[in-house]
């Protein structure tokens, strides 16, 4: 065998090998961005899932304010009802996801808001229960978004460096979207006692 | 005079309050754990008591042996951001308290100037502690104390509180660190040992190289002795390649076994194998630095103003 088809053969070899390190990686780094996905929408799900309680206990005290208790309840099923997987994780559908959960929250705070004028509700040890869950979920959430932010940034940087991006543009590597930081509604709703 | 007394006055309130007002970044803050295994609580303002302080290591050190909860107490004036929950939740998550395979870590921090107290707790740590109970330690047994600015009969009972809810609910499973250590060892001797084996196999193997027809296929025929001196023997030896009947003459030099008179250079293998198992035996015993495991933090606890 001449040595140049050695040669030849041998960057052939090692494209395939960088090629395939290259690939792998991506996949990993896209899996990694998927479950952080996940996590941000199982933490959102907790916050839902403490509502109807939430709700059940203010109304025990202050079961007049009808308007607020339908604006939580309303803005967390149509919350809910919005399940987006990470494949499917657009630009646009994380938006609408987002605003979703935002309309969660506002409805939260204002509920929460309500509270204060109801001495015997703030010293209910069910309520001050709640609002330690409800504080650390919010905590969670913001967690779990970071993570989700520092993940898909590595995952983009990766896929858009050369020489890594004609690999991802053959495979179909899309780039994932961020968490954008909402105006006003970025702090979880803190009640100071 | 008065005008300068009430100048001087004022400048030098003005300087105090800027030393009250620092804020620690977290990496200002001393870990103390990393010199003494033994001690949990960084107090680099001194707003705490040298009694208070040992109390508190002390119970968190029995819970350490006991479960292999890792804890970090932090009490300081200011903290950068302002943030408790931030500040606390970075401070496990960047140091990486509690065991990696675990997470079973526990951050309590207190900030006099924030007049906020936090406890940051890990994942694995999140079902024994749950948020809600950490709040309701800190109403229970810690904000009343904190309400008066008593730093020290707060933080005592909050850890104690917390032991209580800690102690018993899991098992150290962490093994003897000198195992791990020892292991090692023995592996880099053997690895050195036989490697000096096989370089002078290689070795011998070079020599029964024919210069002539390039095959390891020379076979010695006979020797014969030139000169024999500082207990060194040179001799002559005869080599025929097996291969092409070639004929190599070499001067050899070995060890003289008859000689007795001064020799130079001795063994040396045996000298190495000794200096490997000197060196260890540091870490295990009296009060030498412990190490955070590397575990993770979710954003699970609480956290109070006062």
């Amino acid at each position: 065998m001449k040595k140049s088809t050695i040669i030849v053969i041998a960057v052939i070899v090692l494209i395939a090998i960088w090629g395939v390190t290259s690939y792998n990686g991506m996949v990993k780094m896209d899996e990694s961005v998927s479950t952080a996905w996940s996590n941000v929408e199982n933490q959102y799900q907790r916050r839902s899932d403490l509502i109807p309680n939430l709700v059940n206990t203010v109304k025990g005290y202050a079961s007049h304010e009808k308007e607020t208790f339908q604006a939580v309840v309303d803005a967390r099923s149509k919350a809910t009802q919005m399940q987006i997987s990470a494949d499917d994780l657009t630009p646009e559908k994380m938006q609408a996801y987002q605003k979703a959960q935002g309309e969660v929250g506002s409805a939260l705070s204002r509920l929460l808001a309500i509270t204060e004028a109801y001495p015997d509700l703030k010293a209910n040890e069910n309520f001050k229960e709640l609002q330690a869950q409800l504080e650390g979920t919010e905590n969670r959430i913001s967690v779990e978004r970071k993570r989700f932010n520092d993940t898909a940034r590595a995952y983009n940087t990766a896929i858009r460096t050369f020489p890594r991006n004609l690999l991802a543009g053959l495979f179909g590597f899309d780039k994932r979207p961020y968490f954008e930081s909402e105006e006003g509604a970025d702090k979880a709703p803190k009640v100071e006692f | 005079m008065r005008k300068l007394t009430f100048l001087l006055t004022f400048f030098i309130l003005l300087g105090s309050a800027h030393l009250q007002a620092k804020e620690y970044a977290i990496k200002d803050i001393p870990m103390v754990h990393l010199q003494n295994r033994t001690r949990y609580v960084s107090n680099p303002d001194d707003i705490l008591s040298p009694a208070t302080v040992t109390t508190m290591d002390s119970i968190l050190y029995a819970l350490e042996q006991k479960t292999g909860i890792q804890t970090l107490i932090v009490v300081v004036t200011g903290i950068e951001g302002g943030d408790c929950f931030d500040f606390a939740h970075r401070l496990g998550q960047e140091i990486g308290v509690g065991q990696k395979e675990r997470d079973n870590g526990l951050v309590i921090l207190l900030s006099t100037d924030e007049r906020c107290v936090q406890f940051a707790t890990g994942y694995g740590l999140e079902g024994t502690l749950p948020d809600a109970i950490c709040k309701r330690i800190q109403n229970r047994y810690m904000l009343p104390y904190f309400k008066d600015n008593n730093w020290d009969a707060g933080m005592v009972a909050g850890v104690q509180a917390v032991n209580g809810y800690l102690d018993g609910s899991m098992e150290n499973t962490d093994n003897d660190e000198s195992e791990d250590d020892s292991l090692g060892f023995i592996i880099i001797f053997f690895v050195i040992f036989g490697g000096f084996i096989g370089l002078g196999l290689y070795v011998s193997w070079r020599k029964t190289r024919c210069p002539n027809c390039k095959k390891h296929k020379l076979q010695r025929l006979s020797s014969r002795v030139i000169d024999r001196s500082n207990g060194t023997k040179t001799e002559e030896v005869v080599y025929q390649c097996r291969n092409c009947g070639h004929i190599l003459r070499r001067k050899e030099q070995s060890r003289d076994e008859n000689y007795k008179g001064p020799r130079g250079g001795g063994p040396f293998i045996g000298g190495m194998g000794g200096g490997f198992f000197g060196g260890h035996g540091g870490s295990g015993g009296g009060f030498s630095g412990g190490s955070f495991g590397g575990g993770s933090f979710g954003g699970g606890g609480a956290g109070s103003r006062f």
